[in-house]
């Protein structure tokens, strides 16, 4: 089984990013792998090592992506593909998901594990649109997974009622939940193999296509703005009844929640 | 901001792979620890150990990674992130202070035998030189490792034993003659399953709460030959010199730990207000705030040079012990003058910064105290 993980590099969120005129100001930004996206290579190398499956990563954007290629290949990822292509600064999901496809259709793959969305834009698009020009089948917010066979796997979602249990032909595409795993911390041997290995640079020529064929994004995030902090609870003291009748009245009054 | 001098991507991956495990598997159990008193060494260890967290700079042959002095630097100011001075000490006996003699010295068996399994956190250990009348003047140590056809037979007493509960073998300095001088003593591997071997107690500290200490009792122990380390005779030195390792492992948490002290007490003066001001806007305390973070970049500066000196095979002896002697004076001053800046609150035991003033008072005085450090200091210049 050969098996494509997607991987992006998102701001840290645990750091105070500040915003200036509507934009995120980059100066001292520092970046990570995306959370959803460590689960999809921690669910790749596990496949790996059950079942002998063979693990490409691919990443979009710079040389600065390197150093998460390194975490990931220290994780057991065994061969890592960088899109460096500056055209597609300002990209959409439907550009990433499109230049996806291109990569997948340069390999012999049997699954894509893509993280379920990015911590930055919390979209939740790529890997389903990426299905959709695969025309491919897809299952979305997945929390376990197992080899069935050597062309079907079968993976639980989560759904809004419950846990669903798929069985899924391959080739296919799988976006996966934080639940699914606990993503390995890298090894000192790890990280010392991983900075031997080559990263396989290809822009958008060598990759056989061009910013026309990929399309222009759809959509373009015109501002960003913080979110506003959450403002503490009120706190009530006196009996049941005077309580209850002063909560009722917030909520159907000022909340307005009863309709 | 300047440690892309001395660190490369490969040092910053390691930075980041130590802090992800410092974030995850040990701060979220730091105040359980130190409420027991006690860390699960052999459930830490074994991660740390697989990981490759605990030989650093060790040969690969015995469970070590083979690298250099930069990478163990890199974790040690991981390790300084962690929320107490207790765990970073506890990982710092089994990688600087207790196995560096039986790596240098140590024989094939040794090695395989105990050095190997420390280093893949199979087993704990812990340094056993310190005794109730044998501090700072190591020499005056009075248990005795009597040699017997194919044993030595070990009695005495240690005393405050870092790890001493739960090791599973100690680097013990026994005398094994009684002639003057210093080529009387001898450096030991002693299982702690062995007849003969008790904790008498465990301690009660002021600081290092998670950290177990223990007085330890030994009773007619026999232990074979073999673990003798290096040469009957020349433990005294072989000690001093891994000393060297234990002191310099010191800097790194010392200097990390400092600035982040002073950088919390920052935030803590930037919402404090009084007088209608926040407190950080006094003048008096932002001085004596950089003071500190001077200090704390000097003495950080000073370990990057032991490191390029110890990658030069040279000595440090002088270095280390001025580092450690500045460390001492700077912990102490540092923690007590934050506390002060926290008013009441940093009075109280749930802030962090009163858990580091207990902590931090311990480095002036173990390890070799400030006292001894000066007078090393003085003896390299000669005077």
């Amino acid at each position: 089984m050969k098996i494509l993980t997607t991987v992006k590099k998102v701001v840290d969120v645990e750091l105070n990013i500040h915003i200036e005129n509507g934009a995120i100001v980059e100066d001292g930004l520092q970046y990570v792998i995306n959370a959803w996206d460590e689960n999809a290579v921690e669910a790749a190398v596990v496949l790996k090592e059950n079942n002998g499956a063979q693990t490409t990563l691919v990443s979009i954007g710079g040389e600065d992506n390197t150093d998460m290629i390194r975490k990931c290949y220290a994780m057991g990822i065994e061969n890592a593909i960088l899109i460096d292509e500056p055209s597609l600064a300002g990209a959409d999901s439907f550009v990433y998901a499109r230049v996806l496809q291109k990569v997948y259709e340069t390999g012999d793959y049997d699954l894509v594990i893509a993280g379920k969305q990015a911590q930055d834009t919390d979209n939740g698009q790529t890997g389903i649109i990426l299905s959709k020009y695969l025309d491919l089948p897809c299952v979305s917010n997945v929390i376990s997974m197992e080899v069935m066979d050597e062309t079907h796997i079968k993976v639980s979602r989560l759904g809004d009622g419950g846990i669903e249990i798929v069985e899924l032909a391959l080739p296919a595409v799988v976006t996966v939940s934080d639940s699914i795993n606990e993503p390995r911390l890298p090894a000192m041997r790890g990280i010392m193999m991983a900075k031997k290995k080559k990263i396989e640079i290809m822009d958008l020529a060598k990759l056989g296509t061009s910013l026309d064929e990929v399309g222009g994004a759809k959509s373009q995030i015109v501002e960003f703005m913080k979110s506003k902090t959450r403002q503490g609870g009120q706190k009530f003291e006196g009996d049941a009844a005077e309580i209850t009748t002063r909560v009722v009245d917030l909520l159907a009054n000022e909340a307005k929640v009863f309709i | 901001m300047g440690s892309e001098i001395y660190f490369n991507k490969e040092h910053e991956l390691v930075r980041k792979a130590v802090r992800d495990f410092v974030k995850k598997e040990i701060n979220p159990h730091v105040d359980d620890w130190e409420e027991e008193g006690m860390i699960p060494l052999h459930e830490l260890f074994k991660k740390m150990g697989e990981l490759g967290f605990l030989g650093i700079r060790y040969n690969e042959e015995y469970g070590g990674e083979g690298l250099d002095y930069w990478y163990e630097t890199v974790v040690l100011e991981e390790c300084a992130r962690i929320k107490c001075g207790g765990v970073p000490m506890a990982i710092s006996v089994q990688s600087n202070m207790a196995t560096p003699a039986i790596a240098q010295y140590g024989s094939e068996y040794l090695k395989q035998t105990y050095l190997k399994p420390a280093l893949k956190g199979d087993m704990v250990t812990a340094i056993a030189v310190t005794e109730p009348d044998a501090g700072s003047d190591v020499a005056a140590l009075k248990t005795t490792a009597v040699k017997q056809g194919d044993h030595y037979i070990l009695n005495g007493s240690k005393t405050f034993i870092t790890n001493g509960l739960q090791a599973d073998f100690l680097t013990l300095l026994a005398r094994t003659s009684d002639a003057p001088g210093y080529h009387s003593f001898s450096l030991f591997v002693v299982p702690t399953n062995l007849p003969g071997f008790q904790v008498s107690k465990k301690m009660d500290k002021l600081g290092m709460r998670s950290s177990d200490t223990a007085e330890l009792y030994f009773d007619n122990m026999k232990i074979p030959v073999e673990n003798l380390i290096g040469i009957e005779g020349e433990g005294f030195i072989q000690q001093m010199q891994q000393f060297q390792h234990e002191r310099f492992a010191v800097l790194p948490l010392t200097y990390i730990s400092v600035k982040d002290m002073i950088f919390e007490t920052i935030e803590h003066l930037k919402g404090r207000i009084v007088f209608g001001k926040p407190l950080i806007k006094k003048q008096v305390l932002r001085h004596r705030l950089a003071h500190w973070l001077a200090q704390a970049e000097s003495l950080q500066q000073l370990a990057y040079h032991i490191v390029r000196m110890k990658m030069k095979g040279q000595d440090v002896t002088r270095q280390i012990s001025m580092g450690k002697l500045l460390g001492g004076d700077l912990l102490n001053d540092v923690s007590s003058g934050c506390l002060q800046m926290y008013g009441g609150m940093g009075f109280m035991n749930d802030m962090r910064i009163s858990r580091l003033f207990r902590d931090s008072r311990l480095l002036s005085i173990g390890g070799g105290a400030s006292e001894v450090m000066s007078e090393i200091i003085t003896k390299t210049y000669g005077f």
